[in-house]
């Protein structure tokens, strides 16, 4: 799809070349015809004149009685020529301009009446001819016939259309091209409000700005309000989904920790049952509510989440957590990670998997955070714990399965995680790490902008 | 030690309260979170158990006045969402740990003693200083590996002395974090515990494990024998 701005200079440019052409085509006819008019009027003039010099001697010997006024007829090879033949085509008198030419013979087609044609000399030079036929009563009261022809060469005339034709390209060439630039130059303006929104949504993209702003021309201020709106309302649909799972978890599991505290409290032998029955509620809830936060289509919500900053903040909270048995932790991030998304998915991933690493290691945790492909993330942790081996490694990521109940945790967790991963249309994939335990690796493929 | 409980659920910070206080701890509750960042800014604490979803003001912003407010006191939160956004949010603002409800009791008391001990510095359970070793989990003192029988008061004195070794602990500072509110503080009958714990402890007044600063307090002066 042609940009506007290009898809307007090509409809322009089309008009121009269509309005330019047929006014030169326009221009052209009117000048060559006004030109060869008066050619026309101009060898009219050198026929009256021929008329006037020559004379019939009372013998019926066509004379004549002095010299043509127009020099050009004595000059050789003037471009301008005059003939008188007789009614048998006898050359009675030529012109010394004609001298050696060959003047074409022309008869016209009636007496009396002026004959333009447009020949060629021997030689092929172009001529407008002018013949009449006239029969000359001589003082006997004879009729003699006699052709009068001027000729005028046309190479002059044709060169001066061809410098008018040149001027009249040039010009208009011109004139399109300054009429292209001013207007490329007004679109820039005209179109820059539209690519200030094409901007706009672009930082808004990259996480760098929260709506649109207001500063646009009145016929697209309601377009970036309503776009606004939109932004707005996909936000407040969002955060309302996460806080209505919010209030809903903690409306659900306010009372289980109510109940589970009295029956420790009552101390009742069917402790463990209840208890039991609480911790399968639990898990439901749990998992259940702790949906993706967001899905990776919404795009315009969703900003790039500080991957380095948000893990080192999860690793500090954890080294807290963890201080009696004080792992190692490592971080080693590569440049040019991207998570687009939401953050609460961002640690909800992250924190399950460096918090499960702290419980299972001995002593050492690696977190490694590369890029994949451009834009995308590659999330790892490893540990120097017991691993999981490759048949118990499908089963871990399944709801609620708990390989081992040695360590506190809920077991869903990296079912969670999966279903997160996954909603982004990455994975969650187990290996055995180069420490010699398990390494979760994350793969969040590249969101399209 | 005292203890603040901020938990909007009247049954569930009722019950714990009354667990918790089972356990040795002095109790404070509140049921708000205005009521709480009060009493958590105001009152004597030594440790203090927030719940995240609190109404008026949340336990964030609670954790956050009192850190802000230059205490140092362990806390612990209670959260219902068991989200890590929030559990990461909890503990960067200040807290030390956190328990997701619905929690086992032991569950929530084990956390609290361990950050008790750490918060005197002490890396386990297990406190050892010289020939005396307070076991918290457990609740008991042994000198020279002979068990003492003590009272639950005066479990709680030696406990919050050796917790806090090598500091001075005032009779008011003892008399408020050990008592509950609603006790006649007086200042004598502590005398008379630490009398009773000098011989118990010491019968032939050779360790002098607790020394008297006159006019300032007490303190726990025997060298720990781990590293803290």
């Amino acid at each position: 799809m042609y940009s506007l701005n290009a898809r307007l200079l090509i409809s322009v440019s089309l008009l121009l070349l269509l309005f330019f052409g047929a006014t030169i085509v326009v221009l052209d006819t009117a000048f060559r015809t006004a030109g060869e008019r008066a050619r026309e009027d101009i060898l009219d003039g050198h026929l009256m004149s021929l008329f006037a010099v020559a004379d019939v001697d009372p013998d019926g010997v066509l004379e004549m009685r002095r010299e043509l006024p127009e020099p050009r007829f004595s000059t050789l090879g003037s471009g301008l020529y005059a003939a008188i033949r007789g009614g048998d085509d006898s050359a009675v008198f030529e012109s010394r301009s004609a001298l050696g030419l060959g003047l074409p013979v022309v008869r016209p087609a009636s007496f009396g009446q002026g004959q333009f044609d447009s020949l060629e000399l021997d030689d092929g030079t172009p001529v407008l001819a002018l013949t009449i036929a006239v029969n000359w009563e001589l003082s006997s009261g004879e009729l003699k016939p006699y052709v009068f022809a001027v000729y005028e060469s046309l190479d002059g005339f044709n060169a001066q259309i061809a410098s008018f034709r040149q001027q009249l390209f040039g010009w208009f060439a011109a004139l399109a091209l300054i009429m292209l630039v001013s207007i490329s130059v007004l679109l820039r303006g005209l179109l820059k409000p539209l690519r200030q929104i094409e901007t706009e949504i672009g930082e808004i993209e990259e996480g760098n700005r929260v709506s649109l702003s207001g500063d646009f021309p009145n016929e697209l201020t309601g377009v970036a309000r309503n776009m606004n709106l939109l932004i707005d309302s996909e936000r407040a649909r969002s955060d309302r989904y996460r806080n209505t799972l919010d209030n809903l978890a903690h409306s659900l599991k306010t009372p289980l920790a109510a109940i589970r505290s009295l029956i420790s409290d009552l101390g009742t032998s069917d402790g463990d049952k209840f208890n039991e029955q609480i911790d399968r509620m639990d898990e439901i809830v749990r998992y259940q509510l702790r949906k993706p936060g967001s899905s990776a289509a919404d795009n315009l919500v969703l900003a790039p989440v500080p991957v380095e900053e948000e893990t080192a903040r999860l690793v500090d909270g954890l080294r807290k957590v963890h201080r009696d048995k004080a792992p190692d932790i490592g971080l080693s991030f590569a440049e040019g990670v991207s998570f687009r998304g939401d953050t609460g998915d961002f640690l909800e991933m992250a924190g399950n998997l460096v918090d499960n690493a702290c419980k299972w290691c001995r002593q050492q945790v690696r977190v490694i955070v590369k890029p994949a492909g451009a834009g995308g993330m590659i999330f790892s942790v490893a540990d120097d714990g017991p691993g999981v081996p490759p048949e118990a490694r499908e089963a871990l990521l399944q709801r609620g399965m708990r390989l081992d109940e040695k360590t506190p945790g809920h077991g869903i967790g990296l079912a969670i995680v999966k279903d997160i991963a996954e909603s982004y249309g990455g994975h969650l994939a187990i290996q055995e790490a180069e420490l010699g335990g398990a390494q979760f690796t994350i793969t969040i493929p590249p969101q399209n902008a | 030690m005292r203890l603040l409980i901020i938990e909007d659920d009247d049954t569930l910070r009722e019950t714990l309260a009354r667990q918790l206080e089972g356990e040795g701890f002095a109790v404070e509750q509140a049921s708000d979170g205005r009521e709480g960042q009060y009493c958590a800014l105001e009152y004597p604490i030594d440790l203090a158990v927030i719940d995240l979803g609190l109404p008026e003001v949340s336990g964030i912003d609670i954790i956050r006045a009192v850190r802000d407010a230059g205490k140092t006191y362990p806390i612990l939160i209670l959260t219902a969402r068991d989200r890590w956004q929030d559990k990461v949010d909890g503990l960067s603002a200040g807290a030390d740990d956190y328990v997701v409800k619905p929690f086992h009791f032991e569950e929530i008391n084990a956390r609290l003693s361990a950050l008790v001990r750490r918060s005197g510095g002490w890396a386990s359970s297990l406190l050892t200083a010289g020939p005396v070793a307070l076991d918290m989990s457990r609740q008991e003192v042994k000198v020279n590996g002979d068990a003492i029988d003590l009272t639950s008061f005066e479990y709680k004195i030696i406990e919050y002395l050796m917790v806090k070794a090598g500091e001075v602990i005032s009779k008011t500072e003892l008399t408020e974090r050990l008592y509950d509110q609603d006790f006649e503080r007086d200042s004598n009958v502590i005398e008379v515990f630490i009398g009773r714990l000098r011989k118990k402890l010491d019968p032939d007044n050779s360790l002098k494990p607790i020394e008297t600063l006159r006019g300032r307090g007490y303190r726990f002066a025997l060298e720990r024998n781990q590293a803290a």
